[in-house]
């Protein structure tokens, strides 16, 4: 199953859109949040989110939330260090963050590959908040 | 192609964790599947669609099925919203 990495520069916003997403997969899907600094500053760590990917890369690949800014950086150098049996299967999606999250993880659920489930989440872009 | 009009019992509606079940169900069938509310069309197997359709406890939609297994499809959707 493809794994879902939430980056946030707050370990809040992080926490509180895996709840949401965890309330509607049932627990079903490998997700994990890297949030925040070390010492609990709002801010990502490049380490953290490497650590992060590993843990939850389980050989289908890992698709990667971001919130703003240099959390794509931070995500970016990670991916950069991982293990070429890693790297060329950890992707970051272009998408807004709770919606992404959840269709990201649902999708994944549905035992779809990598590429499908990024381009789903990244389609989520299409569609206007009020219908 | 089968349609089945059906009333949401749910109170929940369909938000959050019962749209994600009935996408997943939706997902487990072959045949195209739509729903229908006030005219609005979306897709049965994106979440996302289902969310922005925002059916509330009390709605009336609109479930059309069409492939080899849209009988059980409908059949299934239907009996999740009841």
């Amino acid at each position: 199953m493809v794994g879902i990495l939430l980056v946030s520069h707050s370990s809040k916003i992080a926490q509180g859109t895996l709840e949401l997403v965890e309330q509607m997969t049932k627990g079903k899907v490998r997700i994990d949040i890297a949030a925040g600094t070390a010492d609990n500053r709002l801010g990502t760590d490049a380490g953290m989110i490497k650590q992060k990917i590993e843990k939850i890369h389980s050989g289908d690949g890992v698709l990667v939330l971001v919130d703003l800014g240099s959390a794509v950086m931070s995500t970016e150098l990670a991916i950069e260090k991982l293990d070429e049996s890693l790297r060329s299967t950890t992707l970051i999606a272009d998408a807004p963050f709770v919606e992404g999250a959840v269709v990201a993880a649902l999708e994944a659920s549905f035992g779809k590959s990598l590429e499908e489930v990024k381009k789903l989440t990244e389609d989520v872009k299409k569609y206007s908040k009020l219908g | 192609m089968i349609q089945r009009n059906v009333k949401i019992s749910n109170k929940l509606g369909l938000h959050a964790r019962p749209a994600a079940e009935f996408v997943e169900k939706a997902n487990t069938f072959k045949s195209r599947i739509s729903v229908e509310k006030d005219g609005k069309k979306v897709n049965a197997k994106s979440i996302i669609e289902i969310l922005t359709l925002g059916a509330k406890y009390g709605c009336s939609i609109k479930i059309t099925a069409e492939g080899e297994d849209e009988a059980e499809a409908v059949e299934a959707l239907a009996k999740l919203l009841s």
